[in-house]
């Protein structure tokens, strides 16, 4: 009973960190339609950003967050300007965009591993305090936080994108670009907001992760490929979706690896994955979508 | 000592032309955008590898790695057989980070992140191929014979049935094709190659872990078969030597060996992000990436 619950326990913090993931990946997702694999390269690079601001420059805790949360917005800016839109231009199909996407991850993580070497970093603001024990489960301070905020923040994007302006022109450009071009949305400036909102959420993802766990340059891939399983479990490109899929991803984890060695972990994520993909392409919530050009 | 630095790079594209005419029969003639070829090459390498420390002729070893590998491959094709494009993409890729997973995992077998060292080199007809210029022969003879083999399999009439389906599955499928078949025999075969692959890297490195067979040493190899071109045999050879040749003179600048290896991905990344937006055909290509 005691482990059942410290795994639901785990489960539920891996899982709000994967919705952040996904969350960002899935907005992406929907207006763009292609996969933006470099996704997880933002995250890793903005938690990198974080601990130059915080651990080398000593600037103050909230201000680093805000501006490492700005510079992440403004590495998707900059990834979108200067990479896919060029792309997007020359009509490049998603496989190409792909492909060119796995370049900017792979760039991205070589910068890192240049500049900051391939050893782990860690971040040490919060101590590693006593954990609280609950119903014979143990959980510390710092994960309690990592849930309530992950929750804020899910909800405080949900009321974004269901009603302010710029929400609704990203919905209306993820339903049909035409359409929205047409009653005077721009889509081109559509697909750079999402990708500016969308890596500031990875940013607010690469913050409570550099706080929970080392930071190290490989990780952005293995995120990604966590953010990207929980969005095709939710339903690619439905937010609501991706949050689901995120948790129901931490638990089959941390539930998985009650009978296989930790290091499967990635594994049971693509498994989920491969069968999610066989037998219910669509995902759980996802709507319709054309996997199968 | 630099014919020997020659000797050695020349062995690799050796290694490198098989992984990429082999990639190019799954990618470039059968459509199917493979990102888990890598993880054939590691089936190969370690099947080969566990079997000659149990004593098994090398012929047999070398033999039973490629079929291995080909059984993957086949069970990889039942896998995707309804997906395609970027979702076929992903879901490969994910083969290559399960077979990591396994690879890392199962220590008992593959002694897990520490790799097997002390891999012999082979005894050919009574040559020791201790000598590297004797492997050299030995890597570009196979890699002949592998480039012959898939030169005659895409130029046969079942090749044209491959690339039929590639262009348009369900024109071939009207046509009483059976594609899910045929696929099945691409990737099988274009497993079995990389398999081969394999086991020529395990006995020419002596050594393999589980950190040669990952996600970013697929980067080279699909970054060969796209400045090659799609479905050239002969481009794809090209490509070879230019990308194992260009960064090497990183090497020479005077960086310290931690910094190589990154520069070396960023120098792939860039020329990815280059030829897939100027030339997204690659030397000799016949299409686009669809």
């Amino acid at each position: 009973m005691d482990i059942f619950v410290q795994l639901l326990i785990n489960g539920l913090i891996a899982g709000a960190i994967y919705s952040l993931v996904a969350c960002g990946f899935s907005l992406i997702y929907s207006t763009n339609k292609f996969i933006h694999f470099a996704h997880g390269g933002v995250i890793i690079v903005s938690s990198y950003i974080f601990y130059t601001l915080f651990s080398i420059l000593h600037l103050e805790f909230y201000l680093s967050c805000i501006l490492a949360i700005l510079l992440a917005g403004l590495v998707g800016y900059l990834i979108n300007q200067f990479i896919y839109k060029p792309f997007r231009k020359r009509k490049a199909s998603n496989s190409i965009l792909l492909i060119a996407s796995f370049g900017v991850l792979i760039f991205l993580e070589s910068m890192l591993l240049i500049i900051f070497g391939a050893n782990v970093q860690t971040i040490d603001y919060i101590p590693n305090a006593q954990g609280l024990s609950v119903l014979g489960a143990i959980i510390t301070p710092l994960q309690i936080v990592i849930i309530i905020s992950s929750i804020i923040l899910l909800i405080f994007f949900y009321f974004f994108m269901k009603k302010t302006r710029i929400g609704k022109a990203m919905r209306a450009v993820s339903d049909n670009p035409d359409v929205a071009e047409i009653v005077g949305i721009s889509a081109s400036k559509i697909y750079a907001w999402t990708f500016t909102i969308g890596s500031m959420v990875a940013g607010i993802a690469a913050i409570l992760i550099s706080l929970e766990q080392n930071i190290e340059p490989s990780m952005g891939s293995s995120l990604m490929i966590k953010g990207f399983t929980a969005a095709v479990i939710g339903g690619l490109g439905s937010v609501p979706g991706a949050i689901f899929g995120a948790f129901l991803l931490g638990f089959a984890e941390n539930f998985g690896i009650w009978y296989l060695p930790s290091g499967y972990k990635d594994a049971i994520a693509f498994v989920l994955l491969f069968l999610f993909l066989l037998f219910r392409p669509n995902g759980i919530l996802g709507l319709k979508y054309n996997n199968q050009k | 000592m630099i014919s020997a630095y020659f000797i050695h790079l020349l062995i690799l594209i050796g290694i490198y032309i098989i992984l990429a005419i082999s990639l190019q029969l799954a990618v470039g003639y059968g459509g199917l955008l493979n990102l888990g070829h890598i993880s054939y090459f590691g089936i190969g390498a370690y099947v080969y590898t566990i079997l000659l420390f149990h004593g098994v002729n090398f012929w047999i070893c070398f033999l039973l790695a490629g079929f291995s590998a080909a059984f993957f491959g086949w069970m990889s094709a039942i896998g995707i057989r309804k997906l395609k494009g970027d979702y076929l993409a992903l879901v490969t890729l994910g083969f290559s980070f399960v077979t990591y997973a396994v690879l890392i995992n199962w220590t008992e077998l593959t002694r897990g992140p520490l790799g097997i060292a002390g891999i012999p080199r082979p005894v050919l007809f009574g040559f020791g191929t201790n000598e590297n210029m004797v492997y050299l022969v030995f890597v570009f003879v196979i890699a002949a014979i592998s480039y012959f083999f898939i030169n005659k399999i895409v130029s046969s009439p079942f090749g044209k049935v491959v690339e039929a389906v590639r262009d348009d599955e369900i024109s071939a499928k009207s046509l009483g094709k059976s594609t899910f078949k045929i696929k099945c025999i691409n990737l099988a075969t274009s497993a079995f190659f990389a398999g081969i692959a394999g086991c020529l890297y395990a006995s020419y490195i002596t050594f393999i872990d589980p950190s040669s067979f990952t996600f970013s040493n697929v980067i080279p190899i699909i970054l060969i078969i796209i400045i090659g071109g799609l479905a050239s045999l002969p481009g794809t050879i090209l490509a070879t030597f230019f990308i194992i040749l260009l960064p090497e003179p990183l090497r020479f600048i005077g960086f310290s060996s931690s910094i190589v290896g990154p520069a070396r991905q960023i120098v792939y990344a860039l020329i990815l992000l280059i030829v897939l937006y100027y030339k997204p055909r690659g030397f000799y290509g016949k299409l686009d990436l669809e």
